[in-house]
């Protein structure tokens, strides 16, 4: 009778639990739900306002004045790609030697205001990181140019990527570090030849990530770059980047001038998009290929 | 080893190639003479003008300066690219403050305002000259129904004086006597007036409360002239567009916007009485007429508030906008480009100004303005 009862109790305790279980589950899968909504949201609405704009004249040709059809994008993809691949030139390397260093001798003072200061750095408003390269490059220079918009956005990218890799760094086991230094390596053949290539699929990862981060943004550019409706390859001159276009186009009052917004908007998305896809690719083909090495 | 370090010193001189190839190819050819657009047959010369051998060092000429010039500037400089295939200009709508404050610095070659300067602005930057290039009217919009609860399409006439006292709060119901007795064919409802004004820095903003302190020594007192005020009334709202937003959403509002806004959106605006008691249509006529009540007042500044114009035929909000020179320029060949821009401006050009509704200097004016631009030295001498 009393095992009966015991039996009834503890299926009615393991119902309970059963419940509690899945309504959690559940809570959480709607609240994953919901942090993927927005994400969904605007690649589809981005898609839907900005797909139909698109034509092979919209990545070939040059933007064209109100009142005149026709126009594109192709002096902001080439300015993009110039701006960011100069800021990568300049912050990765930077980032790099500097997070060997932190990873190495995280407590030295030196590797205590490296780490204190990147921080701080990360927290800086884009905005001001704008103003401080417009003081530090165009004022001298009298002159708004491609350059000084990499190194705005060299500086922004490099806490990021500093401290991805730091972390990376530190998730290579010890012992692979003392055995490279006990079979006689100098400290910078273990970092290059052993740390890295062993840390590199996060770095690379990092590193996608601070682009795809720089690759949209917008303030610093406004006094750096500058824009430019001409095509242009000069690093000195002013050039074009795809979101201050999307911010001259969204901000006007012409409609067709909207519609080219939206269409960069998507432009710049896919791109973002693409690159974090090829960040996790890259990733995945490399693990893949040394499991099988 | 030695692989690795042979492979770290190519990564580095690459690196470095790329950089130098970048600076050094000025203005890379880009060949895509996809289908230029018909409308304009010399397009396809702007994308392939830099292969030609004399665009090889092709300028390029920096400005910044306001938005309200900006589609017609963009356009201009558009064409002039056909024109002049060895320059280029780039221009960013940065605002009037924006413009100004770079043109002091010397970071770009010209800047452009729709504000006038003030002594300390042009103390700031010695030598600076304004440049009047075309200029644009402001009208008064509205979304009203009257008694009958039909919307108001017709022109509602505003007296001279009214607008001020509707922006100062004294004039609170369309139906006030002032609006009745000047439009006694228009219903007019006892409602309140809801009124607009821009939130951000504006020219239009400078122009509009110009004319308010021109009419009302009551505005001019407790409010003034600036490109933004401390309102006494009103809703603001961002941009020509954030305006006759705010007015679309609620009946009874009233704003002011630029005229070729209201005209490219189709938006219904009032006529506003002028000094000589008459109602005239925001014409180009009516604002060029203006722009000649005071063309032989200019001056050595070159600038001037032509509202409230004395004229029988004249408009009277309407104000000019600028480009910012320097008359003793440093780079000669930068300085003959620009000369020779604005010269074409002021002649082949104002057929883009009359098709974006921007309104051409009349003959008195442009007369003044092209002998002072002859003046423009490089270096101390003549160009």
């Amino acid at each position: 009778m009393s095992q009966a009862m015991s039996l009834r109790a503890s299926r009615t305790r393991y119902a309970l639990r059963k419940f509690i279980n899945t309504l959690m589950l559940s809570l959480t899968g709607l609240a994953t739900l919901f942090a993927i909504i927005p994400l969904v949201w605007i690649v589809v609405y981005i898609t839907r306002e900005g797909g139909r704009y698109l034509s092979v004249d919209f990545f070939t040709q040059l933007p064209t004045p109100v009142g005149v059809p026709g126009g594109g994008i192709v002096n902001s993809l080439v300015g993009s790609l110039i701006v960011v691949g100069i800021a990568c030139l300049i912050a990765i390397p930077i980032s790099l030697v500097a997070a060997l260093y932190v990873a190495d001798h995280p407590t030295t003072p030196l590797g205590v205001l490296v780490r204190f200061s990147t921080d701080v750095l990360s927290g800086v408003p884009t905005i001001v990181v704008g103003m401080f390269a417009y003081a530090l490059v165009v004022l001298p220079q009298r002159h708004f140019s491609a350059l000084a918009g990499s190194v705005a956005l060299a500086v922004i990218m490099v806490p990021p990527v500093l401290r991805t890799t730091e972390e990376m760094l530190k998730l290579v086991p010890r012992n692979l570090r003392e055995g490279s230094l006990a079979l006689g390596a100098s400290n910078w053949k273990t970092s290059l030849q052993v740390l890295l290539p062993a840390a590199l699929n996060g770095i690379v990862t990092g590193v996608m990530l601070g682009i795809a981060r720089v690759a949209g943004e917008t303030a610093p550019m406004i006094f750096t770059a500058f824009g430019n409706p001409f095509f242009n390859t000069d690093l000195s001159q002013p050039i074009a980047t795809l979101p201050q276009t999307i911010f001259v186009y969204a901000i006007s009052p012409y409609q067709d001038w909207h519609a080219k917004a939206w269409a960069t908007a998507f432009v710049l998305i896919a791109a973002v998009l693409g690159l974090n896809i090829a960040a996790r690719l890259l990733t995945w083909w490399r693990t893949r290929r040394l499991r099988l090495a | 080893m030695f692989k690795l370090k042979t492979a770290i010193a190519f990564g580095v001189i690459l690196a470095l190639a790329v950089i130098v190839s970048a600076c050094a190819s000025n203005a890379a050819p880009i060949t895509a003479p996809t289908s230029a657009p018909a409308a304009t047959p010399a397009s396809g010369g702007v994308v392939a003008a830099p292969t030609s051998p004399a665009a090889s060092g092709a300028l390029t000429v920096n400005g910044a300066g306001g938005t309200f010039p900006y589609p017609l500037y963009s356009r201009w400089f558009y064409q002039y690219a056909t024109v002049d295939p060895t320059v280029k200009f780039n221009y960013q709508a940065i605002g009037s403050g924006g413009g100004i404050a770079q043109i002091t610095a010397k970071t770009v070659d010209f800047g452009a305002s729709d504000a006038i300067l003030n002594d300390s602005q042009l103390q700031a930057a010695p030598g600076l000259q304004m440049f009047p290039t075309v200029a644009g009217a402001i009208v008064p919009s509205y979304n009203l129904k009257d008694t009958d609860g039909n919307p108001i399409t017709a022109t509602i006439k505003f007296p001279r004086t009214a607008l001020a006292d509707i922006y100062l709060g004294k004039i609170k119901k369309w139906n006030d006597p002032v609006l009745t007795q000047a439009n006694p064919d228009i219903k007019l409802p006892n409602k309140d007036i809801i009124v607009v004004h821009r939130s951000d820095g504006s020219g239009t903003t400078f122009i509009f409360t110009d004319y308010l302190s021109k009419v009302s020594a009551d505005w001019k007192q407790q409010v003034g002239n600036s490109t933004s005020v401390q309102w006494p009334v009103g809703l603001g709202g961002k941009g020509n567009e954030g305006v006759s937003g705010v007015v679309a959403q609620n009946e009874g509002a009233l704003g002011y916007i630029e005229l070729a806004y209201a005209l490219q959106n189709k938006l219904t605006y009032g006529l506003v009485q002028n000094k000589s008691g008459d109602y005239v249509q925001p014409t180009t006529a009516a604002v060029q007429s203006a722009m000649a009540d005071f063309g032989t007042d200019m001056g050595d500044k070159l600038a001037i508030s032509i509202v409230d114009a004395p004229g029988k035929t004249s408009w009277p909000i309407s104000g000019y906008t600028y480009i910012l020179v320097y008359m003793n320029q440093t780079d000669c060949a930068k300085a003959q480009k620009l000369t020779a821009f604005l010269k074409w401006a002021w002649s082949s050009g104002t057929q883009y100004a009359t098709e974006l509704e921007y309104i051409p200097l009349p003959d008195a004016v442009r007369t003044a303005v092209l002998s002072k631009l002859g003046q423009i030295t490089c270096n101390g001498k003549p160009l």
